[in-house]
């Protein structure tokens, strides 16, 4: 592929006006992007466009209810913002044993989401918050923009529903309540530096005196990061008793789809969302 | 009158002398290397793990503007290379494995060279294959070398005793199947060379052997070079580990390249391809038979292996050389037998990888011992102690333990980790009994090991040659065989003549990376580099310092005897006045009526014998032994292991440099523990499937447990100061330890490896 | 032929254009045009950190960043990081506490070492673990490299000094 241009754009507008033909590859850290392109993974296309130096799109904001990130904020942003870890402990969690010091330093929530890897950390706790993505375009010389929920946002492996012209440029979801609790646990044979062999997210929120879990998803355990709509439901408005839990847990399983690679087996992956799950739940009880 | 104590700089933390190049990024690595018009050069690789090669065109790849030479076998001697003199660089008739050269490329950069490559056609017709060594010796598998119709291309027998009368003294007779992986060294450097040919066809190699001058020799017919045309110069090396001791295809292609092009040639591999393409660890499938009399008492040990070659023949072969030192003479064992058959298929073939087969020999016999330990209902340590050997001891293979520290070794770790105690506890609560319910279960285990450590003979000579001179302001320059990989032998070697000769270090040079002015040295490899390059130097450095004392004794008219050197002077023996500065002594040598430079030389060869015809004899001047104490934590639900804490306890006869010796213990154990827990190189019918870090496990930072290191200081009497060598010895026993641990903790006992956390479960949950 | 790009930027502190293909990584542009070879390839991936540098004071891995990105930026090699009055005290560590072997991933491990340095926290040995989760070594078993950044953490310039004379 040959490349015919390249554009380090500095506004939104001149980034999704460059998109409008599609036809473009984005990178903003370029942690993915760069290693996909060498192996060949990824293809090039006519339009390069590093998407870094575009304002306004990296930070954490709180508005109302509503917590913002930009998609441009990196990693290592989220580990350490004191906002996240009020609210969403858990998006710090999963930022922590995101890669590496150095790629958590580059890499970016939105480059994250987009890659979407079945096994994207940080896709499983905004899917417990039911964050919703706002993607931007430019509708003949005019900004447009859609909001689609996280969990309608993967379709396949490497695959979203981002068309060629639309970027990903917000990550929004409403500040969890109080009583929010919710834990994440990437199953890798290290503390990061690891791609998840399984992950397992759960949260829940206290009702009528009562905490309940409310939402649980999976990385790694089917082609995209996934919520867990049977486990989900075993749970709805019950008591975390070990019995329910246990039942959650082997709900859990049948949950997912893995498939067998090189990180482990299917059989394996379906044995640690089971006990991933049964810890999860233990924790946030 | 003040006495002056003499300062010593053995046992001193001295700091690495190659450090400050290294933390600055002022050392040059191949990877780093660049001569004027020099040309980047790719290896076309088989696509085929067994094939005939119909056909190769190299036309189109030729004509791509920017490439200057294309070869193919054709294009070389056709001389084979490697231990077992069965690889061509280039292959022609066939390929037997999926790394296999068959065609490369020079040109002006990688990108060209690399296009060049996907330019070249080559047509194969498909041969049957075999990747279980056990199939390759069936009667009708596919052959791999015509000249070896069964695929055995080495046996070896070993006997000592009477294995019949030591099964008959047996109260307790077991017998295991243990089976070994690949793994692989994963130098951070990867490998590569620069070659260049001067207007006389002189060849200089920027090379990162271990073994430069076997090199020359080695290389020499491969390449059709006469070896005194060979000029080898090592830059600073990114890792060695045994990866680098023999000839692999891509240095005389690389040469060969720079001969056809007439211009220099720089060659270096992708990660990918240093996965790919560089030596493993031989995988080993070994059946072991083991009796103990009721008292504890070992009586024999009966050993059947099968040895995975892969296609061509490299040191992994001989690794049985080092194995059944283990087997023979790792504890008191009067009768033992020993067969191995070493198989081709086509797998990726295997190299030296530190320890040299002693990783999979302790890790099956050590298993053993604590088998027998609980079969006689001994404990662990008490049953190894009954057998460990003292020193005087000559092992019936031969081997004489002039120092022996293996009882302290294990006295010392088994103390200092509390481990009776542990074994004990940890033995019923992993049982489920006595509490600790939970998923995480603790255990404790205990290996030993035994390894060469004065060097090993098996060529005709063992030695290393030292030349030292000293400059007329008292700066020394050694000139040392001795190869330095990071291992930090520069520094020892230093240390040895600062020492000798009352410098500071700082008054001391080593060069030690370019033939064409180092003397002989068999290389980097069986932990010899302190004990032979160290006695070596040792001996130069005295002869300097008796030239000087004798020429300071004239001119000062009192007896040598009288004088010693020191900081720099020549001083009163007994009470450490200075008397003459040594720069000045010198001086008034350059300048005498009959004036002479102080330069000396020293050829050392260690007093050890090559083994005889049933591989029996001393063949190292110096033993090391070394007990690990591994203490862990199974999570029985995801099968996750984490070592806690190692606590080593080395016979290391006399630790010269403490930071040196430390590291070399602390690397080992990390390297240990990814051979037990986290390293597997996944070779599927001949593909490996994980070549990459990110899923090769080496062991990161946060993994690394306590390390709790004793040195036992034996003094070797053949050892430079008393050293021995003790660079393989720390990741030799680890493994071993660690199934033991997980047997204390779970009551499930391993017998392959590596116990990663699927393959942990799989057992644990009985799932096949 | 890949599309090339002239881009302007800071290494240790001296401004330089180069025009590079906009496809190639910062690591190939710092190595084989500029010639800093001190930053060291070793994956390629971002698996291994030995290309370890910092951008605008944050360390990255060189392999995975797009030269062009460099434009505008301020980059430290280890090339910068030796000081005209010697070496850091974090490299000076390194020799001193043997953290060097082969010495492949040091430059990597002296990048990341000083970036982590830089962030001015307190650390605890398990902190420094972490934060050279992403720089592999295959000699060292990390120990003296954590004791080297522990010690550059906890040391005063008292006791460099000091160290100096001994």
């Amino acid at each position: 592929m040959t490349i015919e241009q390249y554009a380090a754009p500095e506004t939104l507008d001149e980034l999704t006006r460059l998109l409008s033909g599609g036809n473009a590859l984005i990178f903003a850290g370029g942690t993915d992007v760069m290693p996909q392109t060498r192996a060949g993974a990824r293809q090039f296309q006519p339009y390069l466009i590093n998407a870094s130096r575009v304002a306004g799109l990296r930070g954490i904001s709180r508005e109302g209810a509503r917590i913002r990130i930009g998609a441009l904020t990196t990693v290592t942003d989220i580990l350490e913002s004191n906002l996240l870890s009020e609210h969403v402990p858990v998006l710090v969690e999963a930022a922590d044993c995101f890669a590496s010091g150095q790629v958590r330093n580059t890499a970016t929530l939105g480059g994250n989401l987009c890659n979407a890897s079945p096994a994207a950390d940080l896709a499983i706790p905004l899917l417990l918050v039911d964050a919703e993505l706002e993607l931007s375009s430019n509708d003949n010389g005019a900004p447009s923009r859609r909001v689609v929920p996280i969990s309608d946002f993967f379709v396949a492996p490497g695959k979203t529903v981002l068309k060629p012209t639309e970027i990903l440029t917000r990550v929004i979801f409403d500040a969890p309540p109080s009583g929010f609790r919710a834990r994440f646990i990437k199953f890798g044979t290290r503390p990061a530096l690891d791609i998840a062999v399984v992950s397992v997210g759960v949260a829940g929120a206290t009702a009528n005196m009562v905490f309940a879990i409310t939402r649980v998803a999976f990385g790694a355990a089917a082609p995209t990061p996934i919520r867990g709509k049977k486990t989900e439901e075993l749970l709805e408005g019950r008591l975390l008793v070990d019995d329910t839990i246990l039942a959650a847990s082997s709900a859990a399983q049948k949950d997912v789809s893995p498939i067998s690679d090189v990180r482990g087996s299917a059989w394996y992956r379906r044995e640690l969302v089971r006990t991933l799950t049964e810890r999860a739940l233990h924790d946030v009880a | 009158m003040t006495v002056i104590e003499k300062q010593t700089l053995i046992g001193k933390a001295i700091p690495k002398l190659d450090g400050p190049k290294k933390v600055t990024g002022e050392a040059r690595y191949v990877q780093d290397i660049e001569l004027p018009r020099m040309l980047f050069a790719k290896i076309l690789r088989s696509s085929r793990v067994h094939a005939r090669i119909v056909r190769i065109d190299t036309s189109a790849a030729r004509k791509l503007p920017g490439v200057h030479a294309v070869i193919t076998a054709a294009d070389t001697p056709g001389v084979p290379l490697g231990h077992g003199k069965d690889n061509p660089p280039l292959k022609s008739d066939k390929v037997r494995s999926l790394r296999d050269e068959v065609a490369a490329v020079a040109a002006e950069s990688e990108d060209i060279a690399e296009r060049a490559l996907s330019l070249i056609e080559v047509d194969y017709e498909d041969l049957p294959a075999v990747f279980d060594p056990n199939a390759a010796l069936l009667d009708d598998a596919p052959v791999i070398h015509e000249s070896h119709p069964d695929n055995i291309p080495f046996t070896y027998e070993y006997s000592q005793g009477d294995v019949g009368q030591g099964e008959r003294d047996s109260d307790v007779v077991i017998e295991d199947k243990f089976t070994l992986h690949f793994v692989t060294h994963c130098c951070m450097g990867v490998s590569g060379a620069v070659a260049q040919f001067d207007a006389d066809d002189n060849l200089t190699v920027y090379s990162q052997t271990q073994v430069p001058f076997l090199y020359k020799k080695d290389i020499a017919p491969i390449i059709d070079v006469p070896p005194e045309k060979i000029r080898v110069i090592q830059p600073s090396i990114g890792g060695g580990f045994g990866s680098k001791l023999d000839i692999y295809p891509f240095e005389p292609i690389c040469i060969l390249l720079a001969r056809a092009t007439r211009r220099p040639v720089k060659l270096t591999f992708t990660r990918e391809e240093e996965f790919l393409a560089s030596p493993t660890r031989q995988p080993v499938e070994l059946t072991l038979r083991s009796g103990v009399k009721k008292d504890g008492t070992l009586t024999f040990r009966d050993v059947a292996t099968v040895h995975d070659n892969g296609a061509y023949t490299s040191w992994g072969a001989t690794t049985p050389f080092v194995i059944m030192q283990t087997i023979s003479s790792l504890y008191r064992v009067p009768h033992c037998s020993y067969r191995t058959t070493v198989v081709y298929t086509n797998n990726p073939y295997s190299g030296s990888f530190r320890g040299f087969g002693n990783l999979q020999a302790t890790f099956a016999v050590e298993s053993h011992m604590d088998k027998l330990a609980e079969a006689v209902a001994m404990d662990p340590l008490a049953f190894r102690l009954q057998n460990a050997q003292q020193p005087g001891e000559t092992t019936p293979q031969g081997m004489v333990f002039r120092s022996c520290g293996l009882a302290e070794c294990l006295t010392t770790a088994a103390e200092r980790s509390g481990f009776v105690e542990k074994h004990a506890r940890y033995s019923r609560y992993g049982r489920g009994q006595n509490g600790q319910g939970g998923p995480v279960k603790r255990g404790v285990g205990i290996a030993s090991l035994l390894h060469v450590g004065g060097g090993a003979k098996i060529y005709r000579s063992d030695g290393c040659g030292t030349m030292l001179k000293i400059d007329d302001y008292g700066h020394v320059t050694v000139l040392t065989g001795a190869s330095e990989i990071g291992q930090g032998s520069e520094t020892v070697i230093a240390q040895f003549v600062a020492e000798e000769l009352g410098l500071p270090i700082s008054s001391i040079s080593v060069v030690n990376d370019d033939s064409e002015l180092t003397p002989w040295d068999v290389g980097v490899h069986a932990s010899r580099t302190t004990f032979i390059a160290g006695n070596s130097a040792q001996r130069a450095a005295r002869k300097a310092r008796e030239k000087l004392l004798a020429a300071a004794a004239t001119k000062l008219e009192l007896s040598a005897e009288e004088l010693d050197l020191r900081e720099g002077n020549v001083t009163r023996a007994d009470t450490g006045e200075a008397l003459l500065e040594l720069p000045r002594l010198i001086r008034s040598l350059h300048f005498a009526k009959k004036s002479e430079v102080v330069m000396t030389a020293e050829y050392y060869e260690p007093p050890s014998v090559p083994q005889d015809k049933e591989f029996k004899g001393d063949v190292s001047a110096s033993y090391a032994f070394g007990t690990q104490v591994v203490e862990l934590e199974v999570d029985t639900e995801t099968g996750v292991i984490r070592i806690v804490k190692v606590t080593a306890a080395h016979d290391v006869g006399r630790v010269i440099n403490s930071l040196g010796i430390q590291g070399q213990i602390e690397g080992g154990v990390a390297m240990g523990m990814g051979y037990a827990i986290s390293e597997h190189l996944l070779v599927d019918e001949g593909v490996i499937q994980n070549p990459c870090f990110r899923d090769y496990k080496l062991v990161t930072a946060p993994e690394m447990p306590e390390i709790d290191m004793h040195f036992i200081e034996t003094l070797d009497p053949e050892g430079p100061s008393g050293a021995k060598g003790v660079g393989e010895a720390p990741a030799i026993c680890i493994a071993a330890a660690v199934v033991n641990a997980v047997y204390n903790a779970t009551g499930t006992r391993f017998d392959s490896l590596p116990l990663t956390p699927e393959r942990v479960l799989r057992r644990l949950k009985n799932h096949a | 032929m890949s599309l090339e790009k002239e881009i302007h930027f800071r290494v240790n502190g001296n401004l330089t254009s180069v025009e590079v293909p906009v496809t190639m990584n910062a690591l190939a542009m710092i190595r084989d045009r500029l010639k800093l070879t001190g930053t060291k390839r070793g994956c390629e991936e971002g698996e291994c950190g030995s290309c370890t540098i910092l951008v605008d004071g944050v360390s990255v891995n060189a392999c995975l960043m797009f030269a062009v990105d460099c434009d505008g930026r301020d980059l430290t090699t280890i090339e910068g990081i030796r000081t005209a009055e010697g070496l850091s005290p974090l490299q000076k560590l390194f020799v001193e506490e043997w953290a060097v072997q082969c010495g492949f991933c040091t430059p990597g491990m002296v990048m990341q070492g000083t970036y982590l340095l830089s962030q001015n926290r307190e650390m605890s040995v398990e902190d420094i673990k972490r934060g050279i989760e992403g720089n592999l070594c295959r000699c060292t078993g990390y120990k003296k490299v954590i004791a080297a950044i522990a010690g550059a953490l906890h040391a005063t310039p008292r006791r460099g000094e000091e160290k100096e004379d001994s």
